[in-house]
Formats: C-alpha cells, sequence, structure tokens
C-alpha cells in the first residue's frame, strides 16, 4: 500500500496535510443549525442537474420537429427516462426555492453588508441564471404552454425601451419563434447558462472563503469555547444529510408526481390561458396588474434595486437611522412575493 | 433587532414561502394532469347557468346532462347551458325558463355563434342535405309501402283494425311512424312546432329570414302551447338528431348527430362507431366494411395508442396507427400545410356510390353533380372536380402508403365501379326505363316483383359492392356484393323482364314486348354476357 501512495504522490505532490489545511475552513458554529445551510442545498441541487441533465441530452433533440418527441420517448421508452426527467424537473423547482430562501436569510441577517456587497451581487447574478436556466429549460419540451410562454417572455421583453427588440432577437433567434429558437434555448440551457453559473459559483465561494462566512452570534451564547469547529467531517456531515434527504425528497416527488407530457406546441392555436412556470408567477401577475412598458420598467427597476441593496441599504440606514429598516422591507417584499405568486396560482386555468 | 428574533422572522417567512410553494405546486400538478388528460377538467359554471346546473343537477331532474356537460370542453372553457340554448323572444320556439329565454333545440346556426366555419362548411356538405330524402324513392318506402300516409290536412293518422289488449285507448297512431323512427332518425325531417290543429308547423309555413327569424307571422297564432308558455313539439318530428334536419330557422342539420349532446365530444366524432348509428346495415354497410377491412382491424387493435383526446387529432402528428371514418374523410393531417379539420365529409370523395350508377363527383356551385357530357359546357359547370376531391384524399392515404400504391388502388376501385355500372347498373337501368316506357309495369314504385329485384341489385347489393371496393373490403366487394348483383342480375332481373315481356305478348302487346327483349337482347349479346352458353339464354327466352 506504501509503494502505491508513494507512487501517486510522487506524481501528485499535495499531501493530505496540505489537501485538509486547504479544505477545512473553520466554520462559525451557527451553521451548525441546519436551517443555515441553505447556501449548500442548491449547489447541491446543482451538480444533480448536471447529472441529470446529461443523462437527458443523450436522448434529447433539439429541434423544434423532433424536440417534443424526443422527450416523450424519453419520458414513455427509455429506460428510467420517466424518473431522471422527474427528478431533474422537481430539482429545477427546489433548486429555486432554496436560492430564494439562501437569499431570504443572507438578506434577513444582513449577510451582505460591507465587505460582502459584491458577493451579494454575484448571488444576484446567479439567481437570475437560475431564473433563466429554469425559463430555458421548460421552454425545450416544446409543449403548447412551453411554447406560448417563450412566445409571450420574448413579446415581454420586446417592451423594454431601447434594448428590447435586441433581447427578443438574442431570445428567439430571430424576431420570432422559429426553427432556431428551440437549438438556441438548447445552448443556452445546456452550456453557456451552466458555464457561467459555474464560474459565478467558484468566484462566490472564493470569496466567502476569502471573507470568511459572516459569523452570527445568539444571545444565549457564551464567549467561553472555540467559536469555531471543523468543515470535515462535522460540517460535511450535515451537508451530506441535507443531501441524502432532499434525494429522498426528489425520488419520492419523481415517483408521486412524475413529469408528464402536455400537448405538443401547436404555433396556430393560441391556448386559452397561457401561464409560465410557477417562479415566473409573481412576475407575470405583476405584469397583468400594470400595463406595458410601466409594467416592464418597473419590474427591471426592482431587480436593480435587489442588485444594489447592499449600498441602498446602507443609505437608508444613514437617512433613516433605523438600523433594522432592511428588515421590515424583507418582510413586506416576501409578502408581496407569496401574495403575488399564489394570486396568480390561483386564478383559474 | 436580536439574532434570535430574526431566526424567527426568517423561519417564519420561509415556512410562509414554502406552503405557498406548496399549494402552487399542488396546482399546478392538478393543473398539468388536466391537460394531459389524466384527471377530470375544471369546470366553470358561468353565472348565467349556475342555477340550470344546480336544479338539473338534482337527482329527481336531469343529472346525465349536467354530468355530460361537466365532462365537456364546454364545460372547460366556460361555456353553460344558456350560452347555448338562449333565444331571441322573436324566435319561434323561445319561451322564458326562470328568467332565462332559451329554446329547446340548439341548432346549427346557435353553434355557428361560436363556430362559424364549423358551420359555412357543414351547410355546404352532403350530410347537411341529407333531409332531401323526404322526396326520394326510400321515403316512398317507408312511408307508403311500409307505413300509411293519409294526408288529411297534414295529419298521417293510421286507425287499427282491432283493438290492442291493454292499451284500449289506442285508435288512431301515425302511419309514418316508421319513416320517423327509421329514415328521419338518420336523414333528418323537418322539426314542427305543433299546431292548435294538430298539424305540424315548419320551416316551410315559418319562412325565416337569413337570421332565422319566421317571417310568415300569421302562423304563430296557431302554436300549441303548454301552460307555462312553452311551444310544444309536434311528436312524429321530435326528437330527432337526423344529420340532415330542417330546423325551424332555417339552417340545415343537428351538430348533435356527431357531437352527442350534452359532452359534445370530439373523441367520440373521431371514431367509427360513431358513424355507425347510420352507415351500417344492408344497404350501406361501410361500418361493417371498414371493420372487415385492415383499416379497422388495426384500430380495433390500436386506439388506445390513437390520442384520441388530442386537441387537433392530426394524422401524423398525433396519431398514425390506423385511419378512422373520421380520418380519411374529415380530419387534419400533417400533409396539409396548415392541418385543418373540414366538416363537409365530401371533399375528398370522388365517387357517389348513392345512386343505381356511381357517378363522378364533378360538383357545381351548389354542389349538385353536374351531368352534363359536352366537355366544353361541363368545364364551365363544374366548379369542384371529383380529380381535386381525390387528390384531397390520397394526401390522407400518403401518410402510410406509396404513391404507386395509393394510384394502383384507385385503378382497382375505378376498374371495378365501371365494371359495375357498365355491366349491371347500365343495362338493368335501360330494361327498367324500357319497361316503363312500354308501360309494361305501373308508375307506381314497388307494386311489382321486379321493382323489388331491381332495388335490391343496385340499393342494397351494388351499393355493398361498391363501398366495399371503396374501402377495400374484400368479402363484401365479392360475396355480398358483386357476386349477389350477378345473381340477382341474371337469375331474377332478366328472367322477370323476359316473362312481363312474354305476358305482355300473350296480352296482344307485341310490339312492346319486342321492344323490351330488344334492349334486353342487346346487353346480353355483349361481350361481358358472353360466358352464358346458348342453351341457357335459349331458356331464358
Amino acid at each position: 500500500m506504501n509503494g502505491v501512495r508513494n507512487w501517486i504522490q510522487e506524481r501528485i505532490p499535495v499531501s493530505g496535510v496540505e489537501l485538509a489545511e486547504v479544505t477545512n475552513e473553520p466554520v462559525p458554529n451557527h451553521l451548525r443549525r441546519w436551517w443555515f445551510c441553505l447556501g449548500g442545498t442548491p449547489a447541491y441541487l446543482f451538480v444533480v442537474q448536471i447529472v441529470t441533465g446529461i443523462l437527458l441530452a443523450v436522448y434529447y433533440q433539439p429541434s423544434p420537429e423532433t424536440a417534443y418527441e424526443s422527450v416523450r420517448r424519453i419520458t414513455e421508452e427509455v429506460n428510467y427516462g420517466w424518473y431522471i426527467r422527474s427528478v431533474h424537473k422537481w430539482a429545477a423547482t427546489l433548486m429555486i426555492a432554496s436560492v430564494i430562501l439562501h437569499q431570504m436569510r443572507v438578506y434577513f441577517t444582513g449577510a451582505y453588508r460591507r465587505p460582502r456587497e459584491i458577493n451579494w451581487m454575484i448571488g444576484m447574478c446567479l439567481l437570475l441564471c437560475t431564473l433563466l436556466i429554469g425559463f430555458t429549460g421548460y421552454s425545450l419540451v416544446f409543449e403548447q404552454l412551453s411554447y406560448w410562454g417563450a412566445t409571450v417572455a420574448a413579446n415581454i421583453c420586446d417592451m423594454i425601451p431601447f434594448v428590447g427588440r435586441l433581447a427578443k432577437q438574442l431570445l428567439l433567434a430571430g424576431d420570432e419563434y422559429n426553427e432556431n429558437t428551440v437549438p438556441r434555448f438548447y445552448i443556452l440551457h445546456a452550456a453557456i447558462l451552466p458555464a457561467t453559473m459555474i464560474l459565478l459559483l467558484v468566484v462566490h465561494i472564493a470569496l466567502i472563503r476569502m471573507h470568511g462566512v459572516s459569523e452570527l452570534k445568539f444571545e444565549d451564547e457564551t464567549d467561553d469555547g472555540p467559536g469555531h469547529y471543523d468543515f470535515f467531517p462535522d460540517h460535511f456531515y450535515t451537508e451530506l444529510i441535507i443531501g441524502l434527504v432532499l434525494m429522498i425528497l426528489l425520488s419520492v416527488l419523481a415517483t408521486v408526481f412524475p413529469a408528464i407530457m402536455g400537448p405538443r406546441a401547436d404555433p396556430l392555436t393560441t391556448p386559452e390561458v397561457i401561464k409560465p412556470e410557477w417562479f415566473f408567477y409573481a412576475t407575470f401577475r405583476w405584469l397583468k396588474l400594470f400595463s406595458g412598458t410601466f409594467a416592464v420598467l418597473s419590474m427591471g427597476f426592482i431587480v436593480f434595486v435587489m442588485f444594489t441593496w447592499p449600498f441602498i441599504d446602507t443609505l437608508l440606514r444613514r437617512v433613516t437611522r433605523i438600523e433594522e429598516i432592511s428588515v421590515w422591507i424583507g418582510i413586506v417584499g416576501v409578502f408581496l412575493l407569496v401574495a403575488l405568486t399564489t394570486w396568480e396560482a390561483l386564478v383559474p386555468h | 433587532m436580536q439574532l434570535r428574533t430574526k431566526r424567527t422572522v426568517i423561519g417564519l417567512l420561509g415556512l410562509l414561502f414554502m406552503l405557498s410553494l406548496v399549494l402552487v405546486q399542488a396546482l399546478e400538478v392538478a393543473h398539468r394532469r388536466e391537460q394531459a388528460g389524466l384527471a377530470a377538467a375544471h369546470v366553470i359554471v358561468p353565472a348565467s347557468s349556475q342555477s340550470c346546473v344546480t336544479c338539473h343537477g338534482q337527482p329527481q331532474q336531469s343529472p346525465g346532462i349536467v354530468d355530460h356537460w361537466e365532462d365537456s370542453t364546454h364545460a372547460q372553457k366556460g361555456v353553460g347551458c344558456v350560452d347555448c340554448h338562449r333565444a331571441d323572444p322573436d324566435d319561434v320556439d323561445a319561451f322564458t325558463h326562470y328568467d332565462a329565454v332559451i329554446a329547446t333545440v340548439v341548432t346549427p346556426l346557435d353553434c355557428s355563434r361560436c363556430h362559424p366555419k364549423e358551420y359555412q362548411e357543414f351547410e355546404g356538405s352532403h350530410h347537411a342535405k341529407g333531409g332531401n330524402i323526404l322526396a326520394s324513392l326510400d321515403n316512398f318506402l317507408a312511408e307508403e309501402v311500409e307505413g300509411f300516409r293519409a294526408d288529411e290536412g297534414g295529419r298521417h293518422f293510421f286507425n287499427p283494425h282491432s283493438p290492442t289488449p291493454g292499451r284500449p285507448e289506442i285508435d288512431e297512431v301515425n302511419g309514418m311512424a316508421s319513416a320517423f323512427v327509421g329514415c328521419q332518425q338518420c336523414h333528418g325531417s323537418k322539426v314542427g312546432l305543433l299546431a292548435t290543429d294538430g298539424t305540424a308547423i315548419t320551416v316551410d309555413d315559418l319562412k325565416p329570414d337569413e337570421s332565422g327569424k319566421p317571417t310568415n307571422l300569421a302562423v304563430l297564432d296557431k302554436l300549441e302551447k303548454d301552460e307555462d308558455g312553452r311551444p310544444k313539439f309536434h311528436p312524429g318530428t321530435w326528437p330527432n338528431t337526423g344529420i340532415g334536419r330542417i330546423n325551424l330557422d332555417g339552417s340545415l342539420g343537428s351538430c348533435s348527430a356527431c357531437h352527442s349532446r350534452h359532452d359534445f365530444s370530439p373523441r367520440r366524432a373521431r371514431q367509427p362507431e360513431n358513424c355507425g348509428k347510420c352507415h351500417l346495415g344492408p344497404d350501406h354497410p361501410q361500418k361493417e366494411i371498414y371493420e372487415e377491412s385492415k383499416h379497422g382491424v388495426a384500430f380495433r387493435d390500436l386506439k388506445e395508442h390513437m390520442n384520441l383526446d388530442a386537441e387537433n387529432w392530426v394524422l401524423g402528428q398525433d396519431y398514425t396507427q390506423a385511419p378512422t371514418c373520421a380520418t380519411c374523410h374529415m380530419s387534419a393531417h400533417s400533409r396539409q400545410g396548415t392541418p385543418t379539420v373540414t366538416h363537409d365529409a365530401g371533399q375528398r370523395i370522388s365517387w357517389s356510390n348513392r345512386p343505381p350508377v356511381s357517378a363522378w363527383l364533378d360538383t357545381d356551385a351548389e354542389g349538385k353533380i353536374v351531368t352534363e357530357t359536352d366537355p366544353d359546357v361541363r368545364r364551365e359547370l363544374v366548379v369542384h372536380t371529383a380529380e381535386q376531391k381525390r387528390m384531397n384524399m390520397k394526401q390522407v392515404c400518403l401518410h402510410c402508403h406509396t404513391n404507386d400504391y395509393v394510384n394502383s388502388f384507385y385503378k382497382q376501385y375505378d376498374d371495378f365501379v365501371v365494371l359495375y355500372n357498365e355491366k349491371f347498373a347500365k343495362p338493368g337501368q335501360a330494361i327498367m326505363a324500357e319497361l316503363g316506357k312500354q308501360e309494361l309495369i305501373t308508375s307506381t314504385q314497388f307494386d311489382e316483383e321486379i321493382e323489388w329485384t331491381w332495388f335490391y341489385l343496385w340499393h342494397h347489393e351494388g351499393r355493398r359492392a361498391r363501398h366495399g371496393a371503396s374501402m377495400m373490403a374484400p368479402d363484401y366487394s365479392h360475396w355480398h356484393g358483386m357476386y349477389e348483383v350477378a345473381e340477382r342480375f341474371y337469375i331474377e332481373l332478366i328472367p322477370q323482364a323476359r316473362e312481363i315481356a312474354a305476358h305482355a305478348a300473350k296480352e296482344g302487346k307485341q310490339e312492346q314486348a319486342d321492344a323490351v327483349n330488344a334492349v334486353i337482347d342487346e346487353i346480353l349479346a355483349r361481350p361481358e354476357h358472353a360466358w352464358r352458353k346458348p342453351e341457357e339464354a335459349a331458356d331464358e327466352e
């Protein structure tokens, strides 16, 4: 055994001690509480998406003529195809939900504040990438609703002043939905967005490592004893348990509520009601509440405010002298998000 | 704010968010299952129809129609009872029912409020003109030969000759009952409202304008109404879902003939059993012929894979397993630029095999068959060519068959039809015409044996043969078809015609007898009849 270890050591000159030093980031005590571990959950689900996505790509054929039939084949004929597709679908749902929960935790604990403003903005980029990858993935099925959802989304993009037309053309690969649109969605979904997200994740985690995880201390905690514990194996086990629970949850959801096929896209028949995937319900309801350009611009303004929130927060606290103003604004924001999403879901189809 | 408080805020908001997601996902999953046809669709009861659904849904009312409606696409889209049954107070059959002005019969004109394209196509179709049988030989058979047409002020009564045990009150029945419960339930008839004198008030009396409103208002005073002011229907004309029904508003047809009320199921209309209500039996067994064909065999085997609930049901996209009646004659297919269903079932039919002699279906602007033989005149008259209709059908065939296969099939079919026309139909027609011309038979139909023989030959056996050939059913083409045509022609029609001529000669009508025999001789001298031995021909003489 020593001979083998030495052979490997000679060719990969990294010692176990050095590796442990690099990976064994001191973890603050508050992360012993599992609900503070939501940052690892979307990362874990992202890995699930990559693995199941690669398996789906083996059979998926990205063109308007073949997309629907290939997804139907995956769902109905390929061995375990229905399971892989269902896990991919539910992992996407859970990933978006956990990203939002993670962002809520970061927001309400003020973990975005100096010096972590840039990392908050990278997180925002990751959120937008996650929503976009969800949208493009939904459109790849070439179902009636996904087709018309994409068409409506492109038309909404068109309402953005100055750059709207360009955004629509970039999204649809032309002025209208055409034979290049599905391949365009596929490239975005399977290559550009995942690569971008991996890069952003690397920077996101690197910055966390450089700044250290923001430390939160509960009122009843004393200064006695160490304020940190080891990443490996303590925190690793916590993350592993969450991962296994998630895998069980995904399997249950995939089995009980498997992904099914809606009607094939028919460009000549507009559905009575067009709805996007659930994670755009709040946006969709907002756009319905207000007309045209105002709705789009106001939505853009909200995204801008979210992006630059660390700086706005600083300014607000200085002007209002209310230290926790962001918490109250956040509560209103979450209620708004929940209300708009639920409202759109409850409107009769 | 203490960290513990923030933790509570995060926990509560996170829980709220997750609960909302569970609700949203539950609704989403339910919606997807509805879309995929795995769960009953969401029913939207419009406010105007809420009380109809509540009241008629009760067990002592008519819960069946409510159940059927709840399973319909109309219910999913919020199209309720009043949307279809609503009427204008000026409509002849309108009445007020719990504050809503409605009519019992929903006509194609009513359906056209939402389905104008389907209405236009259907009104131009042969189906819509099914009621034209009212003046045909078949109807004479049902009304007079089978029944009793005592035309006394529009009442066709029949008095039984003996009492019916247990039913002493039956002293008069409708003499045209056979036509009403038979012919007219498929072909349709004039729907009539009951007049105070017991007769039927029909479209002929009402003379409706384009919007369906009656222009002859004088006749409205004769309407018989119940205590609620509801006009009564003439029981001889209603119920009636015949496809060529002639409605009070002047529109033709009944959409529910194929799209059964009240679920208006496209799925059902796509299946051959639906057409089999009328297209079956000894005279036009299309349903049985289809079942015998490979198409019908494949359908029975693969029905569950045919996506019959698909929204547009496009051949080549939604299914390819087998064609049904609807597939070939009406449904959308992927070779159309824009896959579109037609409600004119004649747009893909090139031969009419209904008359004694099959007719090539070049039709004029009114959809009538052009019989003109002069090529130049014919060219001017023909608006819709049979060749184009055949091309339309071939586009369907080509989803599963090669060009050569399809063209060869049509060659076989044309050969068969022309062989039947020339060897048996036209000769039979000529013999019957000569007998009539020489006054050796009466002008009354079905009062002589040879008239029944001739009717069997073309109306039953001849149609079976031709329909069998049109749908690739060999047994119907031959044993139920041409075999029986040949037997009827050689063993019954010719001997009976010779016998009539012989009787005529004995009665001193030698010239008339010779004329008939000359026609028969000329026919039998043709090469296609030369297989018969001379002595057999002599025996016949």
